[in-house]
């Protein structure tokens, strides 16, 4: 039992304390600061500052990193979020974003296309994205 | 002046060219799936033995008068276009599947969109999505506002935009359109047909990181031709023949039916509230007011306040709420005969008769991340004799997909 405990907060740990970093385009110079990142995210801000389309994508809700997204940045639960764009989706007014299945997978797409900002686990990237943001 | 329902060549054809669409490029659009649904026992008590509202029960526990589902499809037909059918059913019709929502899209830049077809009307804040129990902490949002009016699906065009200003972010919505169906009548417990020409509505929404400030009018012109013969002229019939006895004219009696009438008057509906998400403490409010101007119709001025707690998944939230009818006889000044003045009066009175309020506690568990179960109980007041005091005990999940 004890052992399990100590397993359960172990990972717990991990999990509050893993690295989270938002990427973009290596291509894209535009600053980006929490709440900027969140108005995206929110469907509330659909242009970079230099007025270039900006495309939110997500990683799956149960990823670890989604939490600590939406937690920190978003400062919503993932319930809390999804009544959130139940407002939206239901009356025409926003869709939310695209969810990715992994942080490879994520990596790759924002690699090839400049108008997308995602979000993954910070110890996942590489040379291929710009990180424009870690918390 | 309440509710209605809608059938209808015009909603046929609309529906069509949507699912056309929809469904004929398929090698073209992707078509993304949503919907949402609420399983909800209700049990109602009255004092009087009158549900207090149509579609409920009283007297015992049933599953029908709140379950409802809904399934959405939206094609994104690339370039901006998209159209979106919901088909939506609910217990209370006996589950009968209507195309709820059924419109094209448009994106014009970044911050608009123009919509148009059948959708939500934003008659109040909530009104848009008032069906979708996930998006709210209540088992049922608070009559006392969105008393389910039938016109709150619409026929015609609209503009969605979206600012941002800095800190804060702004959302309008301007909108023209009509409807026709059928309205309940709480003065003759019964439905009859009603109609709304040039409904003009606009709304907007500001809102920073923990709170948001809204409001919105409504206008439209009543088409009552059915409302008048089938409810207010027969109300006036006695007094009007009294009248005519005791000496009134021709000109006066037809004086008197334009003034009493609702056909042709202008209805003015506007709302606005406050919602607060802060550290967990949530506080909502919002104040509504409407009114078939220079009628029989009763000036109504409805609100409500809800206090909640979150506590991790769970939300605990304590509302009150008060539906308010005025009486205003404004309508009859320059009627001089003393029994038209007094029947107009009385229809007045009739229209005003119904009041409410209560106070209920609603309970939210998010116990899937797709779903929540909540509890409900309401203790509320009827001014009708055969309703009176009544409570509202309500279980059941929302969820969305």
């Amino acid at each position: 039992m004890k052992k399990t405990l100590c397993i359960a907060a172990l990972l717990l740990s991990q999990l509050a304390f893993a690295e989270v970093a938002v990427i973009v385009h290596p291509s894209n110079n535009n600053a980006l600061d929490e709440a900027t990142v969140a108005k995206i995210f929110l469907g509330r801000e659909k242009s970079f500052a230099d007025g270039k389309s900006v495309v939110p994508v997500s990683l799956s809700e149960t990823a670890a990193a989604s939490t600590a997204f939406n937690d920190t940045v978003l400062k919503k639960s993932s319930s809390q979020l999804k009544a959130y764009w139940s407002k939206l989706v239901f009356t025409g007014k926003g869709t939310p974003p695209k969810e990715i299945t992994s942080d490879e997978e994520m990596i790759k797409l924002v690699a090839t296309n400049p108008s997308l900002i995602g979000y993954v686990d910070a110890s996942k990237v590489d040379a291929s994205v710009k990180v424009a943001l870690k918390f | 002046m309440k509710t209605f329902k809608l059938p209808g060549k015009r909603k046929l054809l609309l529906t069509s060219a949507v699912f056309a669409a929809l469904f004929s490029q398929p090698l073209l659009a992707e078509v993304k799936l949503n919907g949402f649904a609420s399983i909800r026992g209700t049990s109602v008590s009255t004092d009087g033995g009158l549900e207090p509202f149509p579609g409920f029960e009283e007297g015992e526990l049933s599953f029908k008068p709140e379950s409802l589902f809904a399934i959405q499809a939206q094609a994104d037909l690339g370039e901006g276009l998209s159209a979106t059918v919901q088909l939506f059913g609910e217990g209370r019709n006996d589950f009968d599947i209507e195309a709820r929502w059924a419109y094209l899209s448009y994106q014009l830049n970044d911050s608009h969109r123009v919509s148009a077809g059948r959708f939500a009307n934003p008659i109040f804040h909530q009104s848009e999505y008032e069906k979708v129990g996930y998006a709210h902490n209540f088992s049922r949002l608070p009559k006392a506002v969105y008393i389910d009016f039938e016109f709150s699906t619409i026929e015609g065009i609209a503009l969605d935009s979206q600012f941002n200003l800095g800190d804060y972010s702004l959302a309008t919505k301007v909108l023209y359109g009509g409807w026709s169906g059928e309205a309940f009548s709480a003065v003759t417990n019964t439905f009859v047909d009603f109609g709304m020409d040039n409904i003009f509505s606009a709304n907007a929404t500001l809102a920073g990181d923990w709170w948001q400030l809204f409001g919105g009018i409504f206008a439209t012109e009543i088409d009552g031709t059915s409302i008048d013969n089938s409810t207010i002229f027969p109300l006036a019939a006695q007094g009007i023949a009294m009248a005519q006895n005791m000496g009134a004219t021709g000109a006066q009696v037809n004086d008197f039916k334009s003034r009493i009438g609702w056909d042709g008057k202008d209805a003015f509906y506007w709302f606005s509230g406050f919602a607060i998400d802060y550290n967990n403490w949530l506080l909502d409010f919002e104040y509504v007011d409407y009114v078939v101007k220079d009628s029989t119709d009763a000036p109504n001025q409805s609100w409500y306040l809800a206090l909640g707690r979150r506590f991790d998944n769970v939300v605990v939230t304590l509302h009150t709420e008060d539906y308010a009818q005025d009486t205003d006889h404004d309508f009859l000044n320059g009627v001089a005969h003393p029994v038209l003045l007094a029947t107009g009066k009385g229809i007045n009175n009739a229209f005003a008769q119904r009041e409410f309020d209560g106070v209920g506690l609603s309970v939210r568990y998010d116990f899937h991340p797709s779903a929540a179960i909540k509890l409900d109980y309401f203790n509320g007041s009827d001014t009708r004799p055969a309703v009176g005091d009544y409570e509202i005990l309500s279980f059941g999940v929302d969820l969305v997909f």
